[in-house]
């Protein structure tokens, strides 16, 4: 058996929260002792949903992305845990914070990159996502997010299996700059990057414009063009996050942007008329 | 997008017991979204997704398979239910569970109709008394007093039934019209007829132009999804939210092929207010349209198409009657006033230039309509008027031809099962008419689809018929009620010696009026008028119509039965049969539904007669034969295995799609309308409604009318200039599921206040919310002229300008009964019209609202004018707990 992985495909996340919550089916009021003790009814996210809106009306996307425990090979908190067998490594790769021996320190939960640690008061232990350990000892395949995802975003693999392989070729982490430093098991497809869009139409003639080139320049001169599709939209989606100059012509006339920063969201231009 | 079938079973790891439960929340007789409920030592561990190979090979459910562009969608061999089905064990556990049968501290039994005081019935104190505790044998025995009584009194019919709705998935247990069964043996009941709720628009006005459909839409619907997936080169989804409302329902089949849609190459356009939860991620393009505003542009749809010549006029001709008149109204021959682009924009929020381009892109191209349901499109004011342009502007494109459908989507069209075959959904049910067992099974799941009582009262009209002693009604609302129901007019009370009554007492089970149907606020204050001498409620939870009851019965979740649910609906990857053998004792001293009315039965003498003699397991077994699932799998296997799938037909690929035989061919297949066509212009309705200038013959904009007046040209918009939309909840099936401690946790699911209460969403846009000094996480109050209801705001782009949105089905919370509500349910403040005069459908999305933010300052002012309301027991993770409403045992 290989270690395990865990490969999300957020192009494939509808937002239900079922991941989030069958883990607090799971894990709240059970007792997984020695893997993992019961979490408080509420505030504890060992997977957490996080959401982004992306865009302005017309032109909004939503995009989800599971959070969880990087079950990190060179994890920071297993470093920081100064209780021996506290924090510790799976051979199956999965990180866990053993509930007999966590003293309560807290140090692990303060020093977390990924911020996935928590800490229960009334049990004075530190918390955490353990990829279902004591369900894939019983013969589980994966655990309860990945069972009750129902678009098989979410799915945990054994890192050897060719598939996955292929999957983490193209796939990136959370948070790279940290990705030689921990050395995180979980990996994410289809992160939508940053978009700039909009509707070219004639006032005059109150009708969009069709068939219009549109030009996006990147900062580092490389060239991106589409045409305006029959509602007169534009759509340059998955562009990398930086600044842009954008060009729209059609008929002999033009309309320029310079200048658009999408280094921190994605620009909607409304629409757009050309005259 | 193959479905990935190599990942093994999940186990009952930690279990001593599993059982299977279908956790879809339609109710009664239709089950969906199949579970394993792990349990040990009597207290449920986890739920999970039934995997249906777990106890049988795959290959012998014939799983079907649909294939275009290179791409494949295949069955998943696991259910994927929603999230709060799988967290369904904080139902059965929840704090508000109803312990004990139940006395409203100041009602007494022995008091005179209209007493008030020590020893009196109190009727004005509903809603605001407490309840003590009472025995089972005290609760049944008053309430066997009570029928008596008022049957000596008035006669049977003076008893209102509220038997009827969504709720637990259970064939013998059934979750509403139990009482049905006693009461329709002792001379009967008034009925509360359900109105189709989430059909309105297609139910009161569709039908008159396509026949009386599947509750108003399209019908037959066989097959659309491989044809839609085979031909439709885009969809327009219009108003509903095919990422959510399945869930209650079905699941999240739906899902998968919003998804497979996109990777075949099939455009997705939503048209909706908000940027609901399908068009987050599947829409290629959302037009944000003001709610209740589709009339308009379908209009100017129509009026494109006339001038641009880019309609099917053959087909027009040929399987269509009345075009003229639609044409002529279109153009301005009728009222001068021309529906083009420019007018519809002004009316519906959405630019000229896009008008123009939906109007030509989708006459260039094969479109199907789809819904789930309706979401701001079909219920509101005058809803048969969109809902029936939809029928013209599918006729204009030739509806019926390959890829041209109305498609709600899943729900029909999926591939066939050999139990069901080509029969309608209610199909194999009417196989145990033929059994002994027939009657007792499918009388208390009438009440929601047939009007049967001896007397009846539309369910949106219970207020008024209190009120006034006296209505009437054209047609029902019964879901299977033939179309010209709805010409034919009913009165309430009927006559004196047919044994017509006023009524006087109320039995409910599962009510939740107040907060999930029209003028919630006028219901509950109706509720407290004297002549309504009793009112007994069922129901497992102590929340919203429950809190106006005089005797209330604890009955139990279908986690605490044994009982069977056939799972025979599409819209999942496969159907099944579950076997629902119960996974935890009754909580508290709760019993079924069904207990509860056998409870008052064998107080009246009439066990026997309310249970024919048959015990629980004769009737799940019954009910699997009787249905003809032994054919499937044998009655000793599937006990064994606690379900069994019902294979794909071989020939599912056989029944035509849609329309394909009326569009083929007209004459020889005609619809179930007086000239067999699409009656664009309907002369029955013109006959038997002459004056009705709010659902004319032609479908029409309605500015305002007797009815309704919430458009924002209206005088009122000065005072109220937002228009409210409101959808089925994300976190709901209407009104269940408002406790899960872990679904109030989602972005979406509730919004923290500065006082720690868990307020329901409002969605705004920056534009409103910020002249308004609003921000996200504010309170604010939502208001017009029937009162206000307190939510937290959510700030954000996935809303257009001038719009608020708040999906219904919140449990009540009132600071002030009824005009005050901080728990959010939104439907106290809907307005009291119907539909329109002559359709009795509630109209609860799209009209016309005021938003303000609510400060610390006003929060500190209600808590010193109604300290009460403050001080019952509150926990933010649950919300309200039953204890709040008890008073200390004596």
């Amino acid at each position: 058996m290989g270690k395990k992985v865990f490969i999300i495909d957020v192009g494939k996340c509808n937002g239900c929260y079922c991941c989030q919550i069958v883990c607090k089916d799971e894990h709240v009021g059970n007792d997984w002792t020695p893997i993992a003790k019961p979490q408080p009814e509420v505030g504890q996210f060992w997977l957490e949903l996080t959401e982004r809106v992306r865009g302005t009306v017309p032109k909004v996307k939503v995009s989800y992305r599971p959070h969880l425990c990087m079950h990190c090979d060179d994890a920071p908190c297993m470093a920081a845990c100064k209780v021996e067998g506290a924090l510790y490594k799976r051979g199956d790769g999965l990180v866990i914070i053993d509930p007999l021996k966590c003293t309560g320190c807290k140090a692990c939960v303060d020093l977390c990159p990924y911020g996935v640690i928590y800490f229960n008061e009334d049990l004075n232990l530190a918390q955490k996502c353990t990829g279902c350990a004591h369900l894939l000892d019983d013969g589980w395949s994966e655990p309860r997010c990945a069972d009750a995802c129902p678009t098989l975003a979410l799915k945990m693999y054994d890192e050897d299996d060719p598939e996955a392989q292929a999957l983490i070729a193209k796939a990136q982490v959370w948070m790279p700059e940290l990705k030689d430093k921990v050395k995180p098991r979980v990996y994410y497809l289809n992160i939508p990057k940053r978009f700039i869009a909009g509707t070219l139409y004639d006032p005059v003639e109150e009708e969009v414009i069709i068939g219009a080139k549109a030009t996006l320049k990147a900062a580092d001169g490389s060239v991106l063009t589409t045409e305006t599709d029959s509602y007169g939209d534009f759509w340059f989606e998955g562009i990398e996050p930086g600044v842009y100059d954008l060009e729209l012509t059609y008929g002999g006339k033009s309309k320029s942007f310079a200048g658009l920063d999408t280094t921190e969201v994605e620009i909607n231009l409304g629409d757009i008329p050309l005259t | 997008m193959a479905g990935d079938n190599k990942r093994p079973q999940s186990k009952p790891t930690g279990a001593d017991k599993t059982v299977l439960k279908a956790l879809g929340l339609s109710g009664g007789i239709f089950g969906a979204c199949p579970c394993a409920v792990d349990v040990k030592d009597g207290k449920i561990i986890r739920i999970r997704p039934l995997h249906w190979d777990s106890e049988y090979d795959p290959k012998t459910f014939n799983p079907w398979k649909i294939t275009k562009n290179g791409k494949t969608l295949e069955p998943l061999y696991k259910a994927v239910p929603a999230p709060w089905s799988l967290a369904y064990k904080k139902r059965a556990y929840s704090p508000n569970r109803i312990k004990y049968p139940l006395k409203r501290v100041d009602w007494d039994p022995n008091g005179a109709p209209g007493s008030v005081g020590p020893g009196g019935r109190n009727t004005q104190n509903r809603g605001k008394s407490k309840y003590v505790r009472i025995s089972w044998d005290e609760a049944a025995t008053i309430i066997a007093n009570e029928i008596k009584r008022i049957h000596k009194e008035y006669g049977p019919l003076a008893i209102l039934v509220q038997g009827d709705g969504h709720g637990e998935c259970k064939m013998v247990h059934a979750p509403h019209g139990c009482s049905t069964l006693l009461l329709d043996k002792m001379g009967g009941f008034t009925q509360q007829v359900r109105n189709p709720d989430s059909w309105e628009g297609w139910y009161w006005g569709s039908r008159h132009i396509w026949g009386k459909g599947l509750v108003g839409m399209m019908n037959p619907a066989d097959n659309i999804v491989n044809d839609v997936i085979q031909h439709s080169d885009m969809v327009v989804v219009w108003g509903g939210d095919p990422e959510t409302t399945p869930w209650g329902f079905r699941g999240q089949f739906a899902s998968r092929l919003l998804y497979f849609w996109t990777e075949v190459g099939i455009k997705q356009v939503y048209i909706c207010p908000d940027l609901n939860y399908a068009a987050a991620i599947h829409a290629d393009k959302w037009i944000p349209i003001l709610p209740n505003t589709d009339a308009a542009l379908q209009l100017a749809i129509i009026y494109i198409w006339i001038t641009e010549d880019t309609y099917d006029k053959e087909y027009v001709a040929t399987h269509t009657v009345g075009f003229d008149k639609i044409k002529a109204y279109v153009l301005g021959e009728e009222d001068g006033i021309p529906k083009t682009p420019k007018w519809a924009s002004e009316k519906c929020g959405v630019p000229v230039w896009t008008i123009k381009a939906l109007a030509r892109d989708w006459a260039k191209k094969t479109v199907t309509i789809g819904h789930y349901f309706g979401g701001g499109m079909a219920r509101g004011p005058y809803s048969h008027e969109p809902a029936r342009l939809e029928v013209v502007i599918l006729g204009m494109q030739g509806l019926g031809k390959p890829g041209v459908h109305q498609a709600q989507i899943a729900y029909t069209g999926m591939p066939k099962n050999v139990i069901t075959g080509g029969a309608d959904h209610m199909g194999p049910f009417a196989n145990l008419t033929a059994t002994p067992y027939g009657e007792r099974l499918l009388k208390p799941h009438r009440g929601t689809p047939t009007a049967w009582g001896k007397q009846m009262i539309p369910k949106t009209m219970i207020e008024e018929a209190i009120k006034k002693g006296k209505v009437e009604f054209w047609g029902t609302g019964g879901h299977e009620e033939p179309t010209a129901d709805q010409y034919k007019k009913y009165t309430y009370p009927i006559p004196k010696e047919e044994g017509g009554t006023e009524i006087h007492m109320m039995w409910t089970d599962t009510p939740c009026r107040v907060t999930c149907w029209n003028c919630g606020s006028d219901v509950m204050e109706a509720m407290r008028d004297p002549k309504i001498e009793c009112i007994v409620a069922q129901h497992p939870w102590l929340e919203n119509d429950v809190l106006s009851a005089d005797i209330i019965l604890p009955t139990n979740t279908t986690l605490e039965v044994n009982d069977i649910s056939p799972c025979i609906r599409e819209g999942d990857s496969f159907q099944s049969v579950i076997l629902m053998n119960r996974a935890i004792e009754p909580i508290g001293e709760s019993r079924s539904d069904y207990e509860a009315v056998c409870a008052v039965a064998e107080k009246l003498g009439m066990l026997e007669a309310v249970t024919d003699g048959f015990s629980e397991q004769e009737l799940i077994r019954g009910t699997y034969e009787g249905m003809k699932f032994d054919t499937v799998v044998p009655w000793e296997e599937f006990k064994e295995k606690q379900y069994c799938v019902l294979p794909v037909a071989p020939d599912w690929e056989k029944y035509p799609a849609g329309l394909y035989n009326f569009w083929k061919d007209p004459e020889a297949n005609p619809l179930p309308t007086p000239t067999g066509k699409l009656e664009f212009w309907s002369e029955s309705l013109e006959k038997a409604f002459p004056d009705d200038e709010e659902r004319p013959p032609i479908p029409k904009w309605i500015e305002k009318g007797i009815t309704h007046d919430e458009r924002i040209s209206s005088k009122r918009a000065k005072a109220y200039p937002l228009l409210l939309m409101s959808n089925h909840g994300r976190w709901r099936t209407h009104a269940q599921c408002d406790d899960i401690p872990w679904t109030r946790e989602a972005l979406t699911g509730k919004v923290r206040g500065f006082d720690g209460y868990l307020y329901e969403p409002c969605w705004m846009h920056p534009s409103v919310a910020e002249p308004r000094g609003i921000k996200t996480g504010d309170i604010v109050k939502v208001y017009n002229e029937r009162g206000a209801v307190l939510c937290g705001a959510l700030v954000w782009e996935r809303i257009m300008p001038g719009v608020v949105s708040v999906d219904h089905g919140a449990r009540a919370d009132f600071i002030i009964p009824y005009t005050l509500d901080r728990g959010g349910a939104i439907n106290v403040i809907a307005p009291e019209g119907l539909t329109s005069r002559h359709a009795a459908g509630q109209a609860t999305s799209g009209y016309l609202v005021e938003v303000e933010k609510v400060t610390m300052g006003q929060m500190e002012e209600w808590m010193r004018q109604y300290p009460e309301a403050f001080t019952r027991e509150y926990d933010p993770a649950s919300g309200l707990r039953f204890n709040a409403w008890i008073e200390e045992e004596r």
